[in-house]
């Protein structure tokens, strides 16, 4: 900050421009590049590995089939629109757990967060509860509501409701006092305080709680497909499996890990922009 | 400009409950000011200076005697009360024009009143072309003046001062304290300062109140009969600064002498 320097002198005449700290966009644009090009060496490492295991046979071709029968499955499953019908049917149902979840989870955590009394009920409760991961539910659930989708969109809010409740609970305790007491000494109603203060300084952890909770509920929508589904990814990889498909098992993992990549992503890209008053780490 | 308060202060006492035992923190406190007036508060940590400020602004009650402004006993916190801590506190997700505009959130004014007061007081503490800067974009000294502008914008008819300066390096709390005393007979408010710095209490109050801690109690008022602006280097100055700081010269309190004794390797341990 050293363009305010001035400021630390007695001299009273301050720097007029406005006040925003721009490292030249040209050189920060290349150092993005550079740090993202970073991500490719080892990937490409494990891919060439990849290929070597296979066209030595390290291992045999039917478990490790190569990387380009792999890139054939996928264009098979694509042009027979198998792989799109599926990942629709995943994504649909992460979307509505996601939502079911990620809103109970937010007004648990706030009822918890704001209330010691609501808190003292049920946060032991909670835990005991969060303890138990998704999958372990799975057969009660099954008996209960049997292994329709109703299972699938319980057990996925389920998996993206606990880390959401916990972070939003968390950040609500740790609104610093000096700023409640700011509040204070502006008389903000209760509801001022909740929509001026605590949310705003609450949100970077609550933002962190859906982050995790969205790729919670990607790891379970793959977790109960595997085991109780007839469609979807998770399905894909079982079906491939039994039929000794490596290759599809494979194509249906590479689609797997992209999608949970990407949908981070764009949490990660709201955030930046949502979150752009904090300074940056380094 | 708005109107300045008398601030009454009549035998002002408070304790603490800490681990079951009363610590008197305050002991009856009596102390007047009048409109307009700029009263320093000098002490060492524990004096109970910080807790006189926030039983004046309202953040802490359950305490004995009457804290009376303009003759009416204050209850809770109020517009017509500012105060300034040592650290800024602004609003690290809002810029500065909306920090500022945040003191106006409950203020009984129309909007278009809002802006032009935000525009004045950013105005006032000299931050134009800074309105829409973040807080981590600015300086400590800066952050100040952001956090200055927000405690005025109300028009409040007492300011109060927590070390505002405190955590500044000298040349900035320098400039600051200047611009301090500027913005005082600008606005003609009453001002209450806490300080452990001598000479700023000096430079800045009408009269400069000592207090001594354990129980926090007014040891001394000094008046400070100098015209403004004042120079620190002139003699008036630099005697009434030896007076104030001749307050804290006593000789050591008793308990703190510790009283020779032998020692033996029985009673020999480990300091951790």
């Amino acid at each position: 900050m050293s363009a305010y320097s001035s400021v630390l002198t007695l001299d009273p005449v301050l720097p007029t421009q406005a006040a925003t700290p721009t490292p030249r966009p040209r050189r920060r644009l290349w150092s993005a590049l550079g740090r993202a090009l970073l991500a490719w060496p080892f990937p490409l490492a494990v891919l060439l590995l990849w290929q070597l295991a296979a066209t030595y046979e390290w291992v045999p071709s039917q478990i490790l089939p190569s990387p380009a029968t792999v890139a054939g499955t996928f264009a098979d499953l694509w042009r027979s629109g198998e792989l799109q019908d599926n990942t629709a049917i995943s994504l649909w149902r992460v979307l509505w757990g996601f939502s079911a979840g990620a809103t109970l989870g937010f007004v648990l955590g706030v009822a918890m967060g704001l209330s010691p009394l609501t808190k003292d009920y049920l946060y032991p409760t909670f835990k005991t509860f969060a303890q138990v991961p998704a999958l372990g539910w799975l057969p009660l659930l099954m008996m209960l509501v049997g292994i329709d989708e109703a299972l699938k969109i319980i057990l996925i809010a389920k998996a993206s409701l606990v880390p959401i409740a916990l972070n939003t609970y968390k950040g609500l305790q740790n609104v610093p006092t000096t700023q409640i007491e700011l509040a204070r000494v502006y008389r903000f109603s209760r509801w001022q305080l909740l929509r001026h203060v605590v949310l705003p300084s609450a949100f970077p952890p609550i933002w962190n709680g859906v982050r995790y909770g969205l790729t919670h509920a990607w790891l379970a929508l793959v977790g109960v497909e595997l085991l109780a589904s007839s469609e979807g990814l998770g399905f894909l990889i079982v079906y491939g499996r039994q039929l000794y498909q490596l290759d599809v098992v494979l194509a249906a993992v590479v689609v797997v890990g992209a999608i949970g990549w990407a949908l981070d992503r764009v949490l990660a890209v709201i955030e930046k922009r949502l979150l752009r008053w904090r300074v940056e780490g380094f | 400009m708005p109107h300045a308060a008398t601030l009454e202060i009549r035998g002002l006492s408070k304790q603490y409950q800490v681990k079951g035992d009363t610590l008197p923190v305050l002991d009856n406190v009596s102390l007047s000011i009048k409109p307009g007036e700029f009263v320093s508060i000098v002490g060492a940590s524990g004096c109970g200076k910080s807790t006189l400020l926030r039983l004046v602004i309202g953040l802490e009650d359950d305490y004995q005697g009457d804290i009376l402004l303009d003759g009416h006993r204050i209850v809770g916190t109020s517009l017509e009360r500012g105060i300034m801590f040592q650290e800024h506190r602004l609003f690290p997700w809002l810029t500065v024009e909306q920090n500022v505009g945040l003191g106006l959130l409950n203020a009984d004014l129309g909007e278009a009143r809002k802006r032009d007061a935000v525009r004045e007081h950013i105005a006032l503490v000299g931050l134009e072309g800074f309105e829409r800067a973040y807080p981590y974009q600015l300086s400590g000294g800066m952050s100040q003046r952001v956090a200055i502008a927000r405690a005025l914008v109300n028009r409040p008819e007492v300011l109060l001062l927590d070390e505002p300066f405190g955590a500044l390096d000298a040349l900035t709390r320098a400039y600051l304290q200047q611009e301090l005393q500027r913005i005082w007979a600008q606005e003609g408010i009453t001002m209450i300062l806490v300080t452990h710095d001598v000479e700023e209490a000096v430079y800045l109050g009408d009269r400069v109140v000592v207090m001594q801690p354990r129980p926090g109690r007014i040891k001394r008022i000094v008046d400070v009969p100098l015209p403004r602006p004042r120079d620190r280097g002139d003699y008036a100055f630099a005697a009434i600064k030896e007076d104030v700081l001749s307050e804290f010269s006593d000789r050591p309190r008793d308990e703190l002498i510790a009283e020779p004794r032998e020692r033996n390797a029985v009673e020999w341990q480990f300091s951790w």
